[in-house]
């Protein structure tokens, strides 16, 4: 087993009002993990907090590997991903996007191009490479904020509703997606989703939350 | 009706047979205004960003400053650095009074909250998912400044270009701490001052059409380059 | 390559900041002199025979007489070029400059249409004949606020008359030459310098003639003087020195009397004592 995440303990609020309360949960094996919840629950918020771009207001979020704690640095942010529910594409090509990642670690050129490619290929997009990213369709979208997390090889991926607004073909070719890296068994997958018969399609465990706890 | 098509008649024969003084006037023109800006750019943009990105106190204040000072009169930006570097002025020791680069100094003043401000515009507009996105593929806190500001471009650049414009047109503010000395400070605004006053005004004019094609071509590019930024064009 | 970019333009900077300090290893001094001055063209006549004897770049800075004066008196020029003699004597009286000196000089005219209807032909004193002309006569000026512009002011104001607004003052907010064209034209009296009168009547096809002269009063009088190093510690008091005795020593008297206009017309009268 690789990257192992324990939450302990996470409370979050904004502006007085309680999102997460005493919230914890320990990511042991491998496999795909399917948060589930009302609108509003927390779940986005549970994600970015242990992706590491937010902080909590209390409780620990502790990342080891066979046992060792990990400091949680850059070092760390770079072995996990999450995709972002409206993705965030940048005002340039779809391989530049998906690109972005790898330069930002400093690959570039051959290798960077081949890793790019290869994503692309992944999620289905190959032929939409030189197209701007913006001009994508939401299905698209979620495939390229896919291809874009997928070619930084991380770890832990994290999904924040790969498939809210996507139709059927392309929600299918998501889900695929997610079946290849779940038999891959090489990435942890945790996604968040509204859609019940998604979860159990995808699911190795679903934890279900309510009121900012996982119940 | 027939001094100013003689006026223009002559103005094109002198852009024609480009002298070497008009040349030498053109040349240090461009020279100030890119420096200027230069400087203008290398401070404000970072500025104009570090307050698109954080929060702090007295962040609308300093805009409100800034904004205001994107409106600051030329003469009076001349006046108080003429008196700072004046040699009886606390900078007179420097000896930049009289030199170009006391008017670069002042264009780098008039650009500045220009490229400052309108970067700031430009960075709040972008989507904060941008950040939140390059934060989560794993960029580094510049990293992320970076594709903020990469997303902000075409904003940006209409800043620069903006900076630009009032930085070549200025004539108030470098004709006071320049003295439009002849081959030293003497730049096409302020040409064009002079050769008026003097009823030159063949040369006055060439100098302006000059000016204008100038400002045309940058312009020209810009457009170019926020065209292709556009959506749905490459 | 946004880093690249950011460093090549860096480097640009550098070279032209540093530019300008390596310039003071050549000998540069700083002149406060007026736009009439510095617009006749006698400087860009007179300096290259200077640098070139002495090595000494003079830079002019040209604005209006009192700016020019101001900008003495604040250390910001190293000699001063001007044409107020009063105020320079005042201003050396104060310490501010040091070792002024007579240039040279040009002088004004009064012209008129041939016929002379106001009868001031020959007159030996500008001010009676302005009192001539305000009684039978009419006057065209300049109204730009330029130094002849201000000669005709201060003979007005001698004699006691206050022009503006009168139906025989016509404010022409022009140039000389224009000027001139509009007195041949309204057939009024107008008040010239002798170069530009020189260069203009004939091409001008003016029924015009220089009506007075002479009259000390007309003449402008150029004085040079170095600003008082004691005073300012950056002044380049030996080089000023230098350029200040060079104009007032037979060559640098013989180059300004052999500076012509573009018509051939010799426009400024060495004087220097
Ligand atoms: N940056 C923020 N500032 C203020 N409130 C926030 C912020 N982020 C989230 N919230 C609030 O926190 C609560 C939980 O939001 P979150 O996005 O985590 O819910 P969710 O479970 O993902 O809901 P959904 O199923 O609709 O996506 C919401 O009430 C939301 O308004
Ligand atoms: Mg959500």
């Amino acid at each position: 087993m690789g990257l192992r995440l324990a939450v302990s303990g996470i409370a979050k609020s904004y502006n007085g009002d309680t999102v997460l309360r005493d919230c914890s949960f320990t990511f042991k094996e491998h496999g795909v993990y399917i948060l589930t919840g009302p609108n509003g629950c927390g779940k986005s918020t549970f994600l970015r907090i242990c992706a590491l771009i937010e902080t909590p207001d209390s409780g620990k979020i502790d990342y080891s590997l066979d046992g060792g704690l990990l400091r949680p640095d850059l070092g760390l942010r770079r072995r996990l991903t999450l995709v972002l529910p409206k993705v965030g594409v940048f005002n340039t090509s779809v391989s530049r996007n998906v690109a972005y990642g790898l330069a930002i670690r400093g690959i570039r050129s051959h290798e960077s191009e081949r890793r790019v490619n290869k994503a692309l290929e992944f999620v289905q997009l190959g032929h939409k490479k030189r197209q701007n990213a913006l001009t994508l369709s939401s299905g698209e979208t979620q495939r390229l904020g896919i291809a874009r997390a997928l070619v930084i090889e991380p770890e832990i991926l994290f999904l924040d509703e790969p498939t809210a607004s996507v139709d059927q073909k392309n929600t299918g070719i998501i889900e695929d997606l997610i079946l290849q890296m779940k038999k891959d068994k090489r990435t942890t997958v945790v996604m968040a989703t509204h859609d019940r018969e998604q979860a159990e399609k995808l699911a190795d465990s679903v934890l279900a939350m309510k009121d900012g706890k996982f119940s | 009706m027939s001094s100013i098509y003689d006026s223009f008649s002559q103005a094109l024969s002198l852009i024609f047979h480009l002298d070497a003084e008009l040349l030498g006037i053109i040349f240090l023109s461009m020279k100030v205004s890119c420096i200027g800006l230069l400087v203008a750019v290398v401070l404000g943009l970072p500025l104009g960003v570090f307050l698109g990105i954080k929060k702090f106190r007295l962040k609308g204040i300093l805009i409100t400053v800034l904004n205001t000072f994107m409106g600051l009169p030329p003469v009076v930006v001349g006046l108080f650095l003429y008196l700072l570097l004046s040699r009886s002025g606390p900078l007179g020791f420097l000896s930049l009074l009289y030199t170009s680069t006391a008017m670069v100094v002042a264009q780098s003043i008039l650009a500045f909250p220009i490229v400052a401000a309108l970067t700031h515009s430009a960075v709040i507009g972008v989507d904060p998912v941008i950040g939140q996105a390059s934060s989560t593929l794993g960029a580094t806190r510049l990293q992320v400044s970076l594709a903020v500001i990469r997303e902000a471009r075409f904003g940006i650049v209409s800043g620069i270009v903006a900076a630009f414009g009032r930085v070549v047109a200025e004539v108030g503010a470098i004709l006071i701490v320049g003295g439009n000395i002849a081959g030293y400070t003497r730049v096409m605004t302020t040409a064009i001052a002079l050769e008026t006053d003097k009823g030159n005004f063949e040369l006055a004019v060439a100098l302006g059409i000059i000016l204008i094609a100038i400002s045309l071509l940058i312009n020209s590019v810009l457009h170019i380059v926020q065209k292709k930024g556009m959506v749905g064009v490459s | 390559m946004f880093r690249k970019a950011v460093f090549c333009l860096f480097l640009v900077l550098c070279a032209v900041v540093v530019r300008p300090v390596q310039g003071f290893a050549a000998t540069e001094i700083i002149c406060s002199s007026t736009t009439s001055t510095d617009n006749s063209g006698l400087f860009g006549y007179i300096l290259p025979l200077f640098e070139k004897k002495t090595g000494i770049k003079v830079k002019v800075v040209a604005l209006g007489t009192g700016a020019a004066i101001e900008m003495g008196k604040r250390g910001d020029a190293d000699v001063a070029f001007v044409h107020a003699k009063e105020q320079e004597l005042k201003a050396v009286k104060e310490g501010f400059f040091v070792n002024r000196h007579d240039v040279m000089y040009n002088d004004f005219v009064i012209i008129g249409p041939v016929d002379d209807p106001a009868r001031i032909r020959g007159m030996k004193s500008a001010s009676e004949a302005f009192k001539k002309i305000a009684a039978a006569g009419k006057f065209v000026s300049r109204g730009d606020k330029s130094g002849t512009n201000t000669k005709e002011l201060q003979l007005w104001k001698m004699v006691g008359i206050e022009p503006k607004g009168q139906a025989w003052y016509i404010e022409a907010g022009q140039g000389m030459e224009k000027t001139q064209r509009v007195a041949d034209e309204k057939r009024a009296y107008t008040l010239t310098d002798r170069g530009t009168w020189l260069a203009t009547k004939d091409k001008d096809r003016l029924a015009m003639a220089i009506l007075v002269e002479g009259d000390p009063m007309l003449f402008n009088q150029y004085g040079v003087m170095a600003v008082n190093p004691a005073r300012f510690k950056g002044v380049k008091y030996k080089e000023a020195m230098e350029f200040v005795d060079w104009l007032i020593s037979k060559e640098g008297q013989q180059t300004i009397a052999s500076f012509k206009d573009k018509n051939g017309n010799q426009l400024f009268f060495p004087d220097a004592k």
